[in-house]
This record gives C-alpha cells, structure tokens and sequence, in this order.
C-alpha cells in the first residue's frame, strides 16, 4: 500500500515500517484508506524509498576539485564572452596564419585553450600540497610514503614553473 | 613573575657574600632576568607579529601618496568625499535628510535616503575623535587615510579568525597574507575612499564574530555578531551576501546533520536582531521582509524553529513509531505552508522579485541581454585565469589544499569557511569587482595550507629527538635493533629533505611578496584622475587634465550652470566643479541617462532641442586622441548609443557601424560623422599634427586618421580646452533672437 511504504521516514533512513492501520495518526493515510483503497486493491510490491546518505568528505572534496578548476580557468568568461579557443594572427611577411595561445593586451581577456591550461596548473599544485600532506601519513609504506613525497614536490615545481612563465609570457612587462 | 623573583633571591645572596663584581653581577642578571618563559616568547612574538602586519598593511598602500599626492581617486570616491564634507559641515540631521538638487536636474537626488552611510559616518567620528584631541586635520586626509586604516584593522580580524577556524599559526598567516594581498589593496589604497573599504572589514567582522558565537554558542557573541551585520548593512549593498551565505551555511549543518543548540541560539539572535536594526538604514528599510533576495534567511529561520520543536516533542515522546509519523506530517505541512506562503507572496507582488544585479550573478548572461547598464561597466565583466593570477599569485596553489586540510578535519568552523570559499569564488568568477569579497576567504584557507604543511615539515624535524630517545631504551630482539638502524639510516634524509621543504616553502612566500608588491606599485595605485605615462626618455608624464577642467569650470561658469557629460564624470564634476549635473555614476533613472545617450548620438540641431528641453548650459566630454587615452568617450560611444536606443528606438545601433565595425576615419558612417559626440570630440582636431610622421588629424588612441575634419558647430562654441586636449567644455548658445 502506498501510504504504509511511505511511513518509512526521512530522518533515521532505515525502515521502521509502521504496525498496523488502526495505531496510525496520519489523517492523510485514513483519507486515502477510504476513498480510493476501499474499493482499489494495490498490488504487492516489494519497493523502498531510496535513502538519502551524505557521501563522504573526500568524495565532496574531488567535485569541489572540479569546481574550483573550472572557475580559476574562466569558464564563466568563456561562455558568456565566447572567445575563440586560439587566436590567429597573419605573418606580416609570409602571410600565412599563425596561432597566438595567449591573448595580448589585456588582464582581464583570455582564449579558451590558455584558460584551460592555466586552471589545470592550479589544479596541480594544489593536488601537489596535498600528495605532500599524504606523503607525511604513518599507516603507509615507506616506498608509498617517498613516491608520494618526490610526485607532491615535482608537482608543486612544474605548476609553479609553468605559471610564471604563462604570467610572464601574458604580461610583457611582468615585474620590471 | 616566575623568572624575575628566582634571580632577585640569589642576587641578595650574591651581594651579601661578594662587594666587588657587582656591577658585573647586577648586568648579568639584568639580562637574566629577560630571559621569559616559553609562553611569555610565544605571545612576545605574536603581538610583534601582529603588529608588524598592521604596519605593513598601512605602508602598502601609500604608494599614489608619496608619488602624486593626498588626494581621492576614481568617480565613485568623490561623491562619498562629498557627501562626507556635507556631514562634518552640517551635522548628522541635516546629512540624514539632504535633498540634493545639483545632481540629476531636473529631478534631483534625495541622498538620505539613497546612500550607505556606514563609511561617512565612520570617517566623521574618526575626524571628529581627532579634532577632540586637537588634531586638526582637513576632513580629506582623514578620507583618503580611512582604507588603509581599515585594511589593517582587518588583518587583525583575519589573526583571530584564523585563530578560531584552526590555530594561532595560520591566524598570523592569515593576518600577513590578507595584509599584501592585491585582490584586498586593489579596492583599499589611500585615496579610495569606497564603501568597499570599509565594508571588508565588517563583512570579515561579522563572519568571525558568528561562527563565534556557532562554536561557544553564547547569546553575547550573537549579539555581536548582530551589531556586526548592522555595520555591514549600513556600509555596502553587498551586505545581501551575508544574508544568504549564513543561512546557507545553517542549511548545510543541518543537512550533515549537526544541529545544535549552539546553532539555534547563534542563527535565530543574528537573524531576528540583525534585520531589525538594518531596517533602521532607510536605503534598506523593509527589504528584509520584502524582497525575494532576503526570502531565504527567512525560510531557514522558520525551518530552525521546526528543528527545534521536532526536538522538544522527541524528548517529550517516548514511542519512536509515533515520533516518525509527527515527523512526517510535520515536515510536510510545514514545506507546504511555506512553499504556499512564498507563492502567494510573490504573486500578490508583496515579495519583489531579485534585482538585476543580482540576479545577473546567478545567471550571467541576463545582463548582457536585458540591462546594457550594468553590462557596459568594465568591473562587472566575468573574470579570466590572469586576474586571478594577478590578483592572488601563489594562493590559488594553496587555496585547494587549504580545502583538503579542511575536509580532513571538519568541524562547524572549517564548514563555514569552505562554503564562504567557494560561494565568494564562484562569484569572483562572475563579475571581476567581487575578486575583493573572495580576497579574505581565500587567504583564510591558504593561511591554513601553509600552517599545516609548516607543522608537518617541522614536526618531521623534531622526531629525531623522540627516536633517539626510544632507540636508547633497551629493547629486546633483533627485529628492534634492524628497525633502529633502518630508522637511523632514514633520519637524517628525513631530516634534509624537511630542511629543503621548508626553505621552498618560504622561497614561496617570498615571491608572493614581492609579487603583491610589484603588483600594488605598477597597477593598483594610480589614482585615474591623474593620468601618468612614460615620456620619450624613460621620465614620468603627468596629465592632470581632469581636474584642470573642473576647476575652470568652478572659477569660469556661473553658479546656477547646468553641465551635461556622460554619467562617468557626473561624480566629479559636482565634487570638484561645484556645479549642477544632469546624470552622474548613481544611475538609477535609466531614462534619462538614455536621453543624455540620445543628445550625444543624434544630429546637432535634434541634440541642441533636447539640450534646450533639459536647461543644459555647458556640454563635457573627454577625448584622448592627443594622449592615446584610450578611455575616451568615442571608445564608451557605443554603450552611449546602446541605452539611448534601448529607451528611445529612434537610435539604432546599425547606423553608426560599417560592417559591424566602429570606424571614425573616411569609411565611418555618416551618421557617426556627423553626431554631436563626434563633432564635439573633434572639433578643431583636422588642424592639429599629433605625431611625427602622420597626417593632421590622426587620433592616437583609435590609430587612424579622422574622416570629417572640416567641423562647423552651429548652436554649440567651444568654451575651453584642457592643455592635453583631454577634457573640451562647450558652451549652449541660447536660440538666436526672431527678426
């Protein structure tokens, strides 16, 4: 009946089914007893409500991950300014066309692609702080321990490294 | 004290015994006696922390001080400079009452009730508790001096609220992080005097001061907290964040399931308390009950006083099956009750729905469409990668392993900062001027990454002690003394590469100094009324031809004149020129900032007829085609042309375009090369050789030659012409007489 597989509540999750329909103070269950039920027979179902159970912190944290890298890459920017992925610009000798990755002149201006890479070296540096953290953790082996250590450092160098160099590469006149 | 008495004694004893070292004695123990105990050093160095990081938030700013001079920047400041003045002058009920007529002729302002008075105010009290201490300084030092002075009352705020969400150590990270970080300086120099400057300080305030109150849950720091989201109202319209980002953060204990009375007692004092004294600022009055962007405060409160009964009647009940059917019709009845109170609400028209402006940062692609106001200002543009990384440098590494450390160990603070976090960057992802409201988060969550991983690395260096200390208790076995070597054999790689971590670490920090550094000087101080650029030799040009203008105006004009320009110079022009305008930077009647777009974008003859309807006397408009300024008004002409078409369909955008291009040389429509705004910008220009090497009449800022150099003005003349040919005044002549 569907009022009796309702009766498995929200808060605790799992079923304490309700006993019998008399001992009910629902004043919407007598309602639906009488008028369609009384004379309806609702078949025999073996159904449950799913549960509702919170996931885990570190499953919460690798979506807010993904949040984070698509924020810092100018997502937002890109979908209501639609930049094209790459610049062109033409050879003023050859005349042929030439891809510009980065966007000249501006701060506040990108192409897609040079957005995209730049949030995932944020990305990595963070991850490489926490592969750090990992590397510090006493439950795990040592060859564990010291690969996680030489990967949470290289990262942090490569994302950092490469940052400058597309600041640097972006803003001419970077720290001068 | 412990460490004084103990040398005191035995230096008694020592004079009793021995006369002739005294004075070495009494050196020695003179330096004994500082020798302080070890929490004693801990609170020395903090407070010397501490107060370093307030000098150095002060100092950073005053870069646009010691290179031009004490004086307000941007557009927005002068009106506050102004309104500031107009308090010190008059008193608070005068100020609390103004009706302005110099602004927005024929309509007027009334400016009591349309401004956030938290920042005059406080510059006010701070003017007047220095004029009590006979310090007699002029009300614009104190203006110009307000955001420094705030910024470092906020890295205060970021040490104890760094305090409260983890340790002391990552307060005093968050307290010199917040202090340099550009997102934070590039709205709080001296000379900005913003709402923004003081609102980050209260917003910080207000948020430390609640999540106090959630984890003691004592009704004081709920009051707090309340007083706090008072100032807060009283000094920005951003104060609607707070209002939902608390209740959204309630809504998330809630859900994880850590409902508590601490919870209950915090929320429901801030909230009930809050809303009635932001009722007392009448630009808010009765929003709180009224407007759809507060609903959701609202709902949570109600959903909080459900808790709390459900909680009372489950203590009451002993029968479980019982309490999950009351469970049951409650939370449905009260769903429902709510759902249809918001319907009825919102249709009846009661609840009004969200504004614009925020509306546009749920969705962003509403003021691109709908509102070419808020979409023309440059701030409101959505952010890219680079201002991120312009404005936050090395916290964007930090910032997600802050998030890690936080996930590991939750508490009801670290949910709290998390979710300001995010929301706040979501949001700075959105509009580029919101980077500021983000700043504090994320330097709390990157003070918290770099304290961590500072006390694991130095924890890895501390525990060759503690090994060495149980390798030299006896153990028994083979399997101890093959672990004790192989732990020795490790030590001292442990210890080199925590050494090596430490000092990339602090490699780290110190780029990040020297970034904001170079950061401040370079971008963020130049007061954009005085323009600065680099002359052939390398030496610094001035223009200050903004302020040339408006005090011509103020010496030259009549009292009683009328000045039209586009609404970006409105704020000054009042300030500094003294004289009436017909729109400024509030843009609240969209009309008749249209209709000004209008007189700029039509013929002379239709403009001379709406200038004559609007009792314009002198006409402003800014041009850089001498300098190469490229923030003229022909680069703002077609957001001119956009919101007067929106309003008056007879200005179509197509017109002034040739091929979807705006061209102002030979190929440029004609209809653009004969509009006011043209006519007025280059008037005289076909005469004038602006560089080496190019015809007369080329416009360095669009880098082409003018298409119509031959201008003949019939009802306008030119008044006057700032030296760079920056700022042109031209003077309405009346209606020649009928013969």
């Amino acid at each position: 009946m569907a009022p009796r597989s309702d009766s498995q509540n929200l808060a605790t999750g799992s079923g304490v089914s309700d006993g019998s329909d008399q001992s009910s103070i629902d004043p919407i269950f007598h309602l639906l007893r009488i008028l369609p039920f009384s004379f309806l027979r609702p078949p025999r179902l073996r159904l449950k409500i799913p549960s509702f159970t919170l996931p885990s912190p570190m499953t919460v944290y690798a979506l807010i991950l993904l949040t984070y890298f698509l924020v810092v890459a100018g997502f937002v920017y890109d979908v209501i300014v639609e930049p094209p992925g790459i610049g062109s610009t033409q050879d003023p000798v050859t005349g042929t066309i030439r891809p510009v990755v980065f966007m000249s002149g501006r701060v506040n201006g990108q192409y897609i692609i040079e957005g995209l890479s730049s949030g995932f070296m944020f990305v990595l540096g963070g991850i490489g702080i926490v592969m750090l953290d990992l590397a510090l953790d006493k439950n795990k082996a040592k060859s564990v321990k010291a690969s996680y250590a030489v990967a949470g450092v290289s990262s942090v160098v490569i994302a950092y490294v490469m940052s400058m160099l597309f600041i640097r590469i972006k803003i001419p006149g970077y720290l001068h | 004290m412990g460490g004084k008495t103990e040398p005191a004694k035995s230096e008694s004893m020592a004079t009793a015994t021995t006369r002739s070292p005294d004075l070495i004695n009494s050196s020695f123990f003179s330096f004994k006696s500082l020798k302080l105990k070890t929490k004693q050093q801990e609170l020395l160095l903090r407070i010397s922390i501490l107060g370093l990081v307030y000098i150095l938030a002060f100092i950073a700013r005053l870069f646009s001080v010691l290179r031009y001079e004490s004086m307000i920047h941007e557009f927005d400041p002068y009106f506050n400079y102004r309104t500031t003045l107009f308090l010190t002058e008059k008193g608070f009920y005068e100020f609390w009452n103004w009706f302005d007529s110099e602004s927005w002729y024929p309509l007027g302002r009334i400016i009591g009730g349309t401004l956030y008075p938290g920042l005059m105010v406080t510059a006010a009290l701070i003017y007047w508790a220095l004029r009590f201490l006979r310090f007699f300084v002029h009300i614009r030092e104190v203006c110009v001096l307000t955001a420094p002075f705030f910024a470092s009352n906020t890295t205060l705020v970021a040490y104890f609220f760094g305090k409260e969400i983890w340790d002391t150590g990552a307060g005093l990270v968050a307290a010199v992080l917040i202090a340099i970080c550009p997102g934070y300086i590039s709205r709080s120099v001296a000379g900005s005097y913003d709402n923004e400057a003081v609102a980050i300080f209260a917003l910080l305030l207000t948020f430390y001061l609640f999540v106090k109150a959630v984890n003691t849950g004592s009704l004081a720091w709920a009051l707090g907290s309340a007083f706090g989201y008072f100032y807060m109202v009283s000094a920005w319209g951003g104060y609607v964040f707070i209002i939902n980002l608390v209740p959204l953060y309630v809504l998330v204990l809630l859900i994880t399931g850590r409902y508590s009375m601490r919870l209950y007692i915090a929320y429901n004092c801030m909230y009930i308390l809050g809303m009635l004294l932001a009722m007392q600022i009448r630009f808010v009055g009765f929003q709180h009950v009224q407007s759809g962007e507060h609903m959701g405060a609202m709902g949570v409160f109600l959903l909080m006083q459900v808790f709390y009964f459900l909680d009372w009647v489950k203590y009451q009940l002993n029968d479980t099956k019982l309490f999950q059917t009351f469970l049951r019709i409650t939370v449905t009845s009260a769903i429902l009750v709510g759902g249809i109170a918001l319907g009825v609400g919102t249709a009846s028209g009661y609840i009004s729905p969200w504004t614009g402006r925020f509306y546009s940062l749920l969705d962003p692609t509403y003021a691109k469409d709908h509102i070419p106001i808020i979409a023309s200002v440059s701030e409101h543009q959505p952010t890219a990668w680079s201002s991120f990384m312009f404005d936050y440098h090395i916290l964007l590494f930090l910032f997600p392993a802050g998030l890690y450390f936080c996930f590991k160990r939750l508490s009801d603070a670290t949910i709290f900062i998390v979710m300001y976090g995010l929301t706040s960057l979501y949001f700075a992802g959105v509009m580029v001027r919101l980077i500021l409201v983000a700043t504090p988060a994320v330097c709390l969550i990157s003070a918290i990454a770099v304290s961590a991983t500072v006390k694991n690395l130095t924890s890895l260096l501390r525990t060759k002690q503690k090994v060495s200390q149980t390798g030299s208790t006896k153990g028994a076995g083979s399997s101890k003394a093959s672990s004790k070597v192989t732990l020795d054999q490790s030590q001292p790689f442990q210890k080199n590469g925590a050494i090596a971590l430490l000092v990339g670490v602090f490699y780290l920090l110190s780029r990040y100094a020297i970034h904001c550094t170079w950061v401040t000087s370079e971008a963020y101080s130049s007061p954009s009324i005085v323009l600065a650029a680099r002359g052939a030799h390398g030496n610094r040009i001035i223009f200050d031809d903004y302020r040339e203008a408006y005090y011509w105006l103020r010496q030259n004009t009549p009292t009683d004149a009328k000045i039209m320009s586009w609404w970006d110079y409105g704020y000054q022009i009042t300030a500094m020129g003294n004289r009436t305008v017909i729109v400024d930077n509030n843009t609240w009647n969209n009309t008749h900032i249209a209709t000004v777009g209008r007189a700029m974008s039509s013929y002379e003859d239709e403009a001379y007829d709406i200038m004559r309807s609007l009792d314009v006397n002198y006409v402003l408009v800014v041009f850089g085609g001498v300098t190469g300024y490229s923030s003229d008004d022909i680069n703002k002409f077609l957001w001119m042309v956009r919101i007067g078409g929106g309003v008056f369909p007879v200005i179509k955008e197509p017109d002034y375009l040739v091929n979807g291009e705006f061209r102002v040389d030979k190929g440029a429509s004609p209809k653009m090369l004969n509009c006011l705004m043209y006519k007025l910008c280059y008037y005289r220009f076909g005469e004038l050789t602006t560089e080496y090497g190019k015809p007369p009449g080329y416009d360095r800022a669009r880098g082409v030659e003018i298409g119509n150099k031959d201008i003949k003005l019939e009802h306008l003349e030119e008044a006057y012409t700032t030296s760079n040919w920056i700022v042109r005044i031209y003077r309405v002549k009346p209606p020649t007489n009928r013969l």
